[in-house]
């Protein structure tokens, strides 16, 4: 593993912390290094703790650690919060001109710049943070011209006397550091190279997939954490022939794109925990209506308002089994960033070819969070596009019965049924959330309940035999002790694979995007001696559906705190786990 | 096609389940006249019914149609409305479905303005579930859930579609056949929203707003040579009126531009390219 380094800011909402950590970011990504970005936010807009974290390394990094090596400290809290992360090298970079007296522990780097006044100097005390960012280039011996480049960009639209004023701001916190102190970049090397990145969080990678899937219609109502899914598809979708409503609320944001979808669009919406709810009595018709709709869950920590800028993976059951009655879903959960982009292009497919409601299950976590990629990892040609069967004029006569009626909801045995947009000749139909004949009309006779019902789980069936419900593998496939994950957990879990194995235990992990259909894990658990399955909520939701698959008890660790899981600290947690008893 | 399309065309083979002389058959015939008079046919038009009695209507008429959950008609032709806009979409509900589980979605489809007809089938009563009080139920009006009446009064459709913006209202009488229609007609012809609320009396079970109520005290605003529909305050006037009935337009504005139009959507959003777009790289260069 190359030397990594661990930089945050942190202040008081509304202090503009996170344009400060992006800018960073950017800057490192310009640099050729890899960017991994947390952040801790509270749930309000000013006042209140709010950091940004970054870490960076020439290798490839996916988890936050619990070091801290630089922090930019705009309030006293930003220290006392990060406390137990800071260790003896850190530097702590504040301005001691302002109100505030720094406590910082003595073993630390104190690096007091007066970030205002040197602002005011260039031009404006709101550029202080770009001076806090000059003064971490000349601590961590990064090259500033890296930084101009990141402020060029954010900046560029605005002029270039801003940009020049920005960059002034970033050489003066550069050279008063300079000037001041004898640092000798604390040892710090950071290494650049020739690579191009590009640096997005999940909800851009959801967006963007969306928008390469050929999605065109969104309906959403704004909610922490997926409202940026939204805020991402209003600025580009237009430029796509697209459209995004912000409706009055999620009853009508899930219903606006059922109606588009039965239209013929592509699309989608998007919410989170207490919108999920209200989707749910919609979500029935979508399936027994057989439309193609996407549906995101950006998961956050529930119940109710629950803790809305938090972490959790609390929604599994409610993707699973949400809803009255019995209905077909497919449930895709992308375990990293990129998969976000990949799942959400799989899940119109899916959508359209088994016209069926999908849910694409991510994260606060991975939502917000920011990293790098080589460019080709969205790689736009390997997007395929299946609209599954969608019939034209021509091929309606199929399915027209003796009356000359469109079969719309024909049973077949693959459960899958023709499907005619409006403006088609002769295939115009109505279907129903009452349960329907072939033809979409309200029926209560017993047999054809019954077709209906198996019909639409036929096509649960057919897809379980078509598709890929793969899993991803990494660490040692030999190995007795296997760990199994979904979601965003699973960069940490690889990362904290090098932790084992620096304490020679061996693992293999198995990370699962698909939820429902889902890989039948029970060959592989049955070769392991140990299985652990780590998620984000209190009472182990996929432990408990893998435990009912293989009608096995697994061993299970469960984070609830509202926080992601970090690499180190899961290490310690399964080496713990490995040596408890196994449940009876 | 649609030169010769005639009314029958949109009626389906299903014979409907409303009880004998439920006002809902002379409602319905309305809308299919006032759709074939319109020169659309089965195959470009969506119809979307909410539930109830009046909700059924979406299973009576041949359309494009979607029959959905209770009181989330309106969104449901929106989105239709928007990925379509070549597509002629008719939204039908009763007033419970409309005014009191679907009320909030009403007040924004109005400000919205979308390129829709709204059908409201106003019973003053609920029907399906049988005989409760609805929103626009009297406020003395005995059911089986208010015994003595709801005691509070009924909401104003026509005045909270005013106050929400509405570029179209107007009021219609199910079993004045002729006129029905031709109002249904004046909705779809608007550009942008058209609301017709539509008296349609439920035999069943509801003794106070009868056919013979509403006969004796309809004043139709055709009749009316003053009443002119582009005059904002005409309209409030008659809207606030609660002691008479009227059918005809209270309210056009000549000035409405939908929704669509508004936020320039032009394009068939069913036609998508069979990988990513062209440019869709640029997608992720963005990100550099
Ligand atoms: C969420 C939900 N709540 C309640 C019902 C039961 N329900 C069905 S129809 C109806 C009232 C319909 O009244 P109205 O819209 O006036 O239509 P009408 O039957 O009078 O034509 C109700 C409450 C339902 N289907 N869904
Ligand atoms: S109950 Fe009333 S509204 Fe329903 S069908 Fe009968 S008459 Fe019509």
């Amino acid at each position: 593993m190359a030397e990594d380094l661990n930089w945050a800011v942190g202040g008081e909402a509304g202090d503009g912390i996170d344009s400060t950590g992006k800018i960073f970011a950017q800057a490192l990504a310009r640099a050729g290094r890899h960017v991994f970005t947390s952040k801790d936010f509270a749930s309000r807009i000013r006042g209140g703790y709010t950091a940004y974290k970054i870490r960076t390394s020439v290798d490839k990094v996916q988890s936050v650690v619990d070091r801290l090596d630089i922090l930019v400290a705009l309030t006293q809290r930003t220290i006392d919060e990060n406390l137990d992360e800071l260790h003896e090298g850190s530097a702590i970079i504040y301005d001691g001109e302002r109100s505030w007296e720094a406590e910082i522990p003595d073993e630390m780097t104190a690096v007091d710049v007066p970030l205002k006044s040197l602002a005011e100097e260039a031009g404006g005390a709101i550029m202080r943070n770009i001076v806090a960012l000059g003064a971490a280039c000349e601590i961590t011996g990064f090259d500033v011209e890296y930084l101009d480049e990141a402020l060029e960009k954010r900046f560029g639209g605005k002029g270039s006397k801003i940009v020049e004023n920005n960059k002034e701001a970033a050489r003066a916190g550069q050279e008063y550091v300079q000037e001041n102190y004898d640092l000798d970049h604390l040892g710090y090397n950071i290494d650049t190279t020739d690579n191009d990145y590009v640096l997005l969080n999940g909800n851009e990678a959801v967006g963007m997939g969306a928008l390469a899937a050929g999605c065109r219609f969104y309906a959403g109502y704004p909610i922490t954490p997926a409202t940026s899914i939204m805020e991402y598809l209003t600025e580009r979708i237009e430029d796509y022939g697209g459209h995004v409503v912000q409706a009055e609320d999620e009853l009508s944001a899930i219903n606006m794109s059922l109606g588009a979808a039965r239209a013929g669009a592509r699309s989608m919406t998007a919410t989170s925990g207490a919108g999920i709810d209200l989707m749910t009595e919609t979500f029935g018709l979508v399936a027994t209506s057989e439309t193609p709709l996407v549906i995101a869950d950006v998961q956050r920590s529930g119940p109710s308002t629950g803790m809305p800028t938090k972490q959790e993976q609390g929604d599994l059951n409610m993707a699973l089994y949400g809803g009255h009655g019995e209905v077909p879903r497919f449930v895709v959960a992308p375990t990293s960033i990129t998969e976000c982009f990949w799942k959400t292009v799989e899940a119109f497919n899916l959508a359209e070819k088994y016209q069926t409601p999908v849910f694409l299950v991510s994260d606060l976590a991975m939502s917000v969070t920011e990293q790098t990629f080589p460019p080709e990892a969205f790689d736009m040609d390997e997007v395929e596009i299946d609209r599954g069967k969608l019939v034209d004029e021509d091929e309606v006569d199929e399915w027209l019965d003796a009356q000359g009626h469109f079969r719309a909801h024909a049973v077949t045995e693959d459960g899958v049924s023709p499907r005619a947009i409006p403006g088609t000749t002769d295939a115009a139909h109505m279907s129903t959330g009452l349960e329907h004949d072939e033809l979409g009309r309200r029926t209560e006779e017993e047999d054809e309940r019954v077709h209906q019902v198996d019909k639409r789980y036929r096509k649960v069936e057919t897809a379980r035999n078509e598709e890929d419900w793969d899993y991803r593998e990494f660490g040692d496939s030999d190995a007795d002790n296997l760990v199994i994950s979904w979601g965003s957990n699973e960069g940490a879990l690889v990362e904290a694979l090098d932790y084992l194995e620096a304490d020679g235990i061996d693992v293999r992990v198995i990370s699962v995007p698909y939820i429902f259909p889902r890989p039948d894990l029970t060959e592989e658990i049955e070769a392991a001696d140990q299985t652990i399955v780590v998620e984000n909520n209190a009472t182990g939701q996929f432990a408990d559906v893998i435990e009912h698959d293989v009608l096995t008890r697994v061993k299970r660790i469960n984070k609830y705190t509202g926080v992601r899981f970090k690499a180190d600290e899961l290490a310690d947690d399964i080496t713990e786990k490995l040596t408890e008893e196994v449940p009876a | 096609m649609s030169s010769d399309v005639r009314f029958t065309d949109f009626k389906s083979d299903k014979q409907p389940t409303w009880c004998p002389g439920c006002g809902d058959f002379g409602t319905m015939n309305g809308m299919m006249k006032a759709l074939a008079n319109t020169g659309n046919d089965p195959d470009n038009t969506f119809v979307v019914a909410g539930i109830g009695c009046s909700g059924k209507i979406g299973t009576y008429m041949h359309s494009y149609a979607l029959h959905g959950v209770h009181g989330r008609a309106l969104p449901v032709g929106t989105g239709v409305k928007m990925a379509r806009p070549d597509i002629e979409v008719m939204v039908a509900g009763g007033d419970g479905d409309g005014y009191s589980i679907g009320a909030g979605h009403f007040v924004h489809a109005v400000r919205r303005n979308v390129d829709m007809t709204y059908c409201v089938m106003d019973n003053r009563i609920y029907g399906l579930t049988k005989g409760q009080a609805s929103p626009t139920s009297r406020s003395d009006f005995e059911t089986s859930t208010t015994p003595e009446g709801p005691k509070q009064p009924p909401v104003n459709p026509l005045a909270l579609a005013l106050a929400s913006g509405a570029s179209f209202i107007a009021q219609s009488f199910s079993s004045d056949a002729m006129r029905h229609a031709e109002i249904v007609q004046e909705a779809i012809e608007h550009d942008g929203f058209g609301f017709v609320n539509i008296f349609s009396p439920c035999v069943t079970f509801n003794d106070v707003d009868t056919y013979d109520y509403f006969r004796d005290n309809l004043v139709d605003l055709q009749e009316d040579e003053d009443h002119d529909p582009n005059d904002y305050e005409a309209a409030k006037e008659v809207i606030l009126d609660s002691d008479k009935e009227y059918q005809g337009v209270m309210y056009q504005n000549e000035n409405s531009v939908p929704y669509h139009e508004q936020h320039g959507v032009t394009e068939d959003m069913s036609e998508i390219p069979d990988g990513a777009p062209e440019d869709a790289m640029d997608l992720v260069r963005e990100f550099y």
